[in-house]
């Protein structure tokens, strides 16, 4: 049997794992900024002028549903003030000058052999090194793992990395086995499960028979090989692949007994346990057409973008985009002054050779994207609907389950703008949503005045 | 350093939508898909009719093109004749008139197809009846006699006196009996009479395999059209041998043309999996019951066009659950919604 999902798409891969992991020299200046998950953000703990280790905690917020952000080098405080956020807007960071002595902190010491053992240990320290999931997605892990720990029975290890151009999971598995196999252990003792299950996309065979050589039975590991098809690395269609359940709409996984954590997020764990190294580097991949070669680099949290292209070998041709993240799903940042970041997987710069943009795209009603859509649903009647504001029918057609995996724009031959579409029509129920309580509210507080 | 933040500095950057890659395959690229699909009917054509059925393809193909031009040009619309669809409905309709037609005939046939019914609903993907189609039915009823006259092709002359013969399909449903030289293997090479296009039915398989290895098209309207016009003719055949009659009538005609070219244009069929399906059959089944009881002997045309009608409320009617959905859920909700009826008794 074929671990995947009903629907998908078999973009042009354009992967490279055959380049080695290369070390970047961190920048003079790296740019922390102080929201870097999904939750509460952090407040700033230094001030400009202080004295910075390398891991030292720069940020934080008690809320539970926050992450902690740690200066990646050692240096001087400069500046904390809004600087331009990979994902738009400008949000408060912390700016350090580089002393280039990497002088490390020593707050977070590894785990002793019992805390290894031990659930609430092992998420104090994830928390504590600020991991979030580091596919993308960036919701604090610490958080997940508590959430699920009672309801769930299967622990599903996110290994597919189904986005196009992508390297960093691979590179990871073929590098670090070991350590990622401990990583997962790790996830699994604090979920509290006796199994996790490793789901990898077949095109990664070399990574397959390699963990498969250390027997992850030892650590409680099953590996899954799964068919290579996008976005099967998305939540919902990784769980299917794995365990045959579907994710209820409106649902998250652990509503059937499942979590996903991202291989990266794995190997973030291990370093923060073992290592008592907080999130403070990851690995990217550097490609797309202005570039003259792709990259796989291992780079600080913080590094401007402008630094990266720099020191990947500089530009060729213009760039027109700046994506981050694979190019399905990544969006585009809108400054080479902007960091990357804990979820940052990838930084392509593309030109107008990837670009395939129409003037006046006109549907023809060929319904390839209603064969595609992995959430089963009918994006050429979303989008129509959607033309005409006609949230009723929106609503109908469920637009408020799509989770924007691209497959359907990516497949539309006519290059209808569907994704985009139904990205904004979230946002407007959004809007609706909270217009709506709030006028539920004001009429609620009239009736109260009244009394 | 300097000089890259100089560049940095003048470049201006795309924030475009997601996904930030596309698939190559385009509009034009399909339709291109389709018109080399058409290649082998239309190589069978020339073979059994000659070089003159060119003439009619030349000139169906060059004023479907010329009209989606001039039309767009006069109200100041975007040129849209690069997708290709007015091209391919220009042979599409060129197929299906008879060789005798005159060159005038498609003229005036696409004039209606591409202005009428295409571009007077706003152009590819908006019109609810095939052009190609609508175009046909539309001289069908105004030269009904110039439609009518099939000319005898090279593999009949000697076997058949006379410029002019009827189709495998006007003695099936007609007083007198099947020719012997109207063989199923003659319907299935192509040496028989009919329109341009229509005659070969492995010239038209052909085309059917190309377009679902380049997954222009899915199997399941081509499928059940030929599925149920052929179930239904075995079921209620006449004659002695059901299956023969069946084989005739499969073979014989439009239909596969219509099964493979016709009723799967995008935009007036169903777009949803299960919509397809009712589609195709309500297809096959008009087309027999035309086939049986109308004033015409063949059937396609009128068949496609009707349930071309009927798409929007067969896609309306199959709207599918969204993934995690189960069977049980959904017996749930209607229990529920049951109940509730119930109540508000």
């Amino acid at each position: 049997m074929t671990h995947t999902f009903k629907g998908g798409v078999h973009p042009n891969y354009m992967k490279a794992p055959e380049i080695p992991m290369t070390v970047m020299t961190p920048p003079p200046q790296v740019v922390i900024p102080l929201i870097q998950h999904i939750g509460a953000p952090n407040q700033p703990l230094v001030k400009k002028g202080d004295y910075v280790t390398m891991g030292q905690k720069v940020g934080a917020n008690p809320a539970p549903v926050s992450a902690p952000v740690h200066s990646s080098v050692s240096g001087t405080v400069v500046a904390v003030e809004p600087r331009p956020h990979p994902l738009g807007d400008m949000i408060m960071s912390v700016v350090i000058e580089n002393d280039y002595k990497d002088t490390p902190c020593t707050d977070l010491p590894p785990l002793t052999e019992e805390q290894l053992k031990d659930s609430d240990a092992i998420l104090e320290r994830i928390r504590e090194a600020g991991v979030v999931g580091m596919g993308g997605a960036m919701f604090p892990t610490a958080f997940k793992i508590r959430g699920g720990i009672g309801k769930v029975d299967k622990l599903v290890i996110n290994g597919a990395e189904c986005e196009p151009y992508l390297n960093g999971d691979h590179l990871t598995m073929l590098n670090y086995p070991e350590q990622l196999l401990k990583g997962i252990e790790l996830v699994r003792i604090a979920s509290c499960v006796d199994k996790a299950y490793y789901g990898i996309e077949k095109n990664k065979q070399d990574a397959i028979d390699l963990l498969n050589s250390l027997h992850p039975e030892k650590y409680g590991i099953e590996i899954v090989p799964e068919e290579v098809k996008y976005p099967q690395g998305a939540e919902k269609m990784q769980v299917k692949a794995v365990t045959g359940r579907e994710v209820k709409p409106g649902g998250i996984p652990s509503g059937v007994g499942a979590n996903v954590v991202s291989t990266r997020t794995c190997y973030a764990i291990y370093q923060a346990c073992y290592e008592g190294k907080p999130v403070i580097e990851r690995i990217v991949t550097v490609a797309g057409s202005a570039l003259a070669a792709p990259v796989n680099v291992l780079t600080r949290v913080g590094t401007p973008f402008s630094y990266i292209a720099e020191q990947c070998g500089g530009f060729v041709k213009t760039p027109r985009k700046i994506v981050l993240g694979g190019p399905m799903m990544g969006i585009c940042a809108t400054s080479f002054d902007a960091p990357n970041i804990k979820g940052t997987s990838g930084v392509l710069f593309f030109t107008e050779e990837e670009d395939r943009h129409v003037d006046e795209p006109t549907c023809i009603r060929c319904g390839k994207c209603i064969t595609v859509c992995p959430m089963n649903l009918e994006p050429v009647f979303m989008y129509m609907y959607y033309s005409k504001g006609d949230f009723e029918n929106m609503e109908k057609y469920h637009i408020t389950d799509c989770f924007e995996c691209g497959s359907c724009a990516f497949n539309c031959p006519a290059r209808m703008p569907l994704t985009h579409a139904f990205k904004t029509a979230k946002l407007m129920f959004q809007a609706k949503a909270m217009k709506e309580k709030a006028k539920a509210e004001a009429e609620a507080a009239a009736k109260e005045a009244k009394k | 350093m300097a000089a890259n933040q100089e560049t940095k500095e003048r470049i201006v950057l795309d924030v475009a939508y997601q996904p930030q890659v596309r698939t190559i395959r385009d509009t034009r690229r399909l339709m291109q898909d389709v018109l080399i699909a058409l290649l082998p009917a239309l190589c069978v054509a020339v073979w059994q009719f000659g070089a003159k059925v060119l003439v009619t393809v030349a000139a169906s193909v060059s004023s479907a093109v010329f009209f989606e031009w001039a039309y767009r040009k006069l109200l100041k619309k975007s040129n849209t004749i690069g997708d290709l669809s007015a091209c391919l409905t220009g042979l599409l309709l060129a197929l299906t008139l008879p060789p005798t037609a005159p060159w005038w005939l498609p003229v005036v046939g696409t004039l209606f197809a591409i202005v009428v019914v295409k571009q007077l609903y706003g152009g590819i993907g908006k019109n609810f009846l095939n052009p190609a189609l609508a175009g046909r039915a539309f001289l069908l009823a105004s030269y009904a006699l110039i439609m009518g006259n099939f000319s005898v092709p090279t593999g009949l002359k000697g076997a058949v006196d006379g410029v002019t013969m009827a189709t495998p399909l006007s003695y099936l449903y007609g007083e007198n009996p099947l020719p012997a030289y109207f063989t199923p293997q003659a319907l299935f090479i192509g040496t028989v009479p009919g329109a341009i296009g229509e005659i070969s039915a492995a010239a038209i398989l052909l085309g059917l395999v190309y377009l679902l290895v380049r997954k222009v098209i899915s199997w399941r309207i081509s499928v059940s059209f030929v599925g149920t016009a052929a179930l239904l003719t075995l079921i209620f055949g006449r004659g002695g041998d059901h299956v023969n009659f069946m084989l005739y009538n499969v073979l014989s005609g439009g239909l596969l043309f219509g099964a493979v070219f016709m009723a799967t244009d995008y935009a007036t069929s169903p777009v949803t999996l299960n919509g397809q399906l009712l589609y195709g059959a309500g297809c096959g089944a008009l087309t027999v019951l035309i086939r049986y009881f109308g004033g015409f002997p063949e059937g396609v045309t009128y068949a496609i066009l009707i349930m071309n009608l009927c798409t929007w409320a067969i896609d309306k009617g199959f709207h599918r659950h969204q993934f995690g959905v189960t069977k049980e859920d959904i017996a749930a909700a209607k229990a529920a919604k049951k109940a509730a009826k119930e109540a508000a008794k």
